[in-house]
């Protein structure tokens, strides 16, 4: 076989190992960062569209966030129908988790009292007593 | 990465595999023969089997793993082929009962998973004491399983039954062992070890009575130092154990402690024993000892360096020139044929690797399996660290084989194990 065209399949293999290594760095990258970037731009922050004291607020949710009226609640709802700890809302990899806790006036999505833990997706509204919350 | 694209990677890594063989032949004025056509087949049948039982006993696993062992047992495998044609066909032989073997811990495990192994830790700690002692067996009594004495190391036994001789390290299998019981140990001690601490400006230090573990780690591999010979295991050993600790307890006291027993440990060992103080002569002032003691490293360097920057070309160089170029020489003898961007694509392979296994570790939750995934980890990466830096002059020298490169059965089946084991935590612990 020629030197020269040895010289260049030693050249080819080199630049093949080098193209096998950059796809496994980017798979690598892509697994580790998927989720990350999916919950930054997928239904991590609550718009209160309508309440009376909370209008205009806005909540960022990034890993779990309870929603409830006591003070203890990572979040306080000036609202008088909701409950101490009304709901609970878990952010995933594709979107939020919302969690009804047991509360008495109930939550409701899109208009529906769930009963049972409900996925949140952009533009789904949430409504805890008069108030009402828009996933953006 | 999905299933296909992992399965696409695996094949990709065999056609280089086949690829560099041919490379191989067509230097030595051959062609597409019978081995580059073996070569692919077993990588294909080995990894590829494994890939499968993957997907039947774990099948929620990273799919990050396997691709880059593949690559890894292919430079290397391509390296021991040009060495010692013989050689490569027992490596690929090996190659099977490797994958073999890592089916067989996958499917060992499917039942009760990785918690069976913290439950049984005592035992997997006495298997592996066990294991350890063989070597020291007589070599010359009429049992079939023998102690061998090989450079003045007590590593390997040979199991003898007049028609086949099988040799293997079983340390290579203990060294897992004792990983899994340092996890197991650490997971149940992890609160006490981490609150008893005493403030000392910046630096956390642990009380003295939580250093008694500390102390006996750094006993029992002096005492491997001694009665095998084995500097590489004891420090292995060490090391692995002084960062699991730092693992679990986030204390960089016992990084410190570590560092100063090591170093006091090694120091001591060059005053008393002779075949350490050989290797430290050989890594300080290799020139001045070239035709004794300096002559493996000083070979290894000519080697790196004949190879320069893109290397002479696979079967185009002379790495046969270093003593033990397939085992301990390995890094050098690939660096001369493929030159300083192979060595960086290897480098940068096992940094993918460790990165992949300490993310194994950060996203598990439950205290034992994230403590066996690092452990795991530390003890590959040390390993790395000690042969790549003992060839290139950074350590001392202390004959540990480069995982999944270098030619030698037991090693390969014990890092596949490890793989096997990395992958389960990973499925266990999928979300």
């Amino acid at each position: 076989m020629p030197d020269i065209i040895l010289a260049l399949l030693r050249l080819i293999f080199l630049g093949l190992v080098y193209l096998f290594v950059w796809q496994v760095a980017r798979a690598i990258g892509t697994h580790l960062g998927i989720s990350v970037r999916q919950e930054r731009k997928k239904g991590s922050r609550l718009l209160f569209v309508k309440s009376e004291n909370q209008q205009g607020d806005e909540l960022k949710v990034s890993d779990v966030t309870v929603l409830g009226r006591s003070d203890e609640a990572d979040y306080v709802l000036d609202d008088p129908y909701a409950s101490d700890f009304h709901l609970r809302l878990v952010a995933q990899e594709n979107g939020l988790m919302l969690h009804d806790l047991g509360s008495t006036n109930g939550t409701y999505v899109n208009g529906r009292r769930i009963s049972a833990p409900a996925p949140l997706r952009r533009g789904d509204t949430v409504q805890v007593g008069k108030t009402v919350m828009e996933v953006r | 990465m999905s299933r296909r694209l992992e399965a696409a990677t695996i094949v990709a890594a065999s056609l280089l595999a086949a690829f560099a063989v041919a490379l191989v032949n067509f230097a030595w004025g051959g062609g597409l023969d019978v081995q580059v056509g073996l070569t692919f087949l077993v990588f294909i049948v080995s990894f590829g089997g494994f890939f499968a039982a993957v997907q039947t006993f774990a099948p929620r696993a990273t799919p990050l793993l396997i691709p880059i062992v593949v690559a890894l047992v292919g430079l290397g495998f391509f390296e021991i082929y040009r060495l010692d044609t013989e050689r490569a066909g027992l490596q690929r032989w090996w190659m099977l009962i490797a994958s073999g073997i890592g089916v067989l811990t996958l499917w060992l495990l499917t039942k009760r998973g990785t918690s069976a192994l913290r439950r049984y830790r005592n035992v997997i700690l006495l298997v592996s004491i066990g294991l350890l002692l063989l070597p020291n067996l007589p070599s010359d009594w009429a049992f079939p399983l023998k102690g061998l004495e090989v450079n003045g190391s007590r590593l390997w036994v040979v199991f003898d039954v007049g028609f086949t001789r099988i040799q293997f390290q079983p340390a290579e299998l203990a060294k897992l062992g004792i990983v899994i019981f340092f996890a197991a140990y650490l997971a149940d001690h992890q609160r006490a070890l981490r609150e008893a601490h005493r403030r000392f400006g910046p630096i956390r230090i642990p009380e003295p009575r939580q250093l008694i573990p500390l102390v006996m780690a750094w006993a029992g591999s002096l005492v491997i130092l001694v009665w095998q010979r084995d500097l590489g295991a004891s420090l292995l050993v060490f090391a692995g154990f002084v960062l699991l600790l730092y693992a679990a307890t986030g204390a960089t006291g016992y990084l410190v402690a570590g560092g100063v027993m090591t170093i006091t440990g090694a120091a001591a060992a060059a005053v008393m024993f002779d075949h350490v103080q050989r290797r430290m002569t050989a890594w300080l002032e290799p020139f001045q000892h070239y035709e004794d003691e300096g002559f493996q490293i000083v070979q290894g360097l000519f080697a790196l360096g004949t190879g320069s920057l893109a290397g002479s070309g696979p079967g185009l160089g002379r790495p046969d020139l270093i003593p033990n170029a397939s085992t301990d020489f390995i890094f050098a003898a690939v660096g001369e044929e493929l030159g300083f961007a192979g060595t960086v694509a290897i480098i940068a392979l096992y940094g993918l690797l460790i990165a992949v296994g300490l993310g194994i570790s950060f996203r598990s939750r439950e205290p034992f399996r994230k403590l066996l995934a690092a452990g795991l980890t530390f003890i590959l990466a040390v390993q790395v660290f000690l042969i790549v830096g003992g060839v290139l002059r950074i350590v001392p020298l202390t004959g540990i084989t480069l995982p999944f490169m270098s030619y030698g059965g037991s090693a390969l089946v014990g890092n596949m194990v490890l793989v096997a084991l990395l992958l389960r935590i990973s499925h266990e612990e999928a979300r």
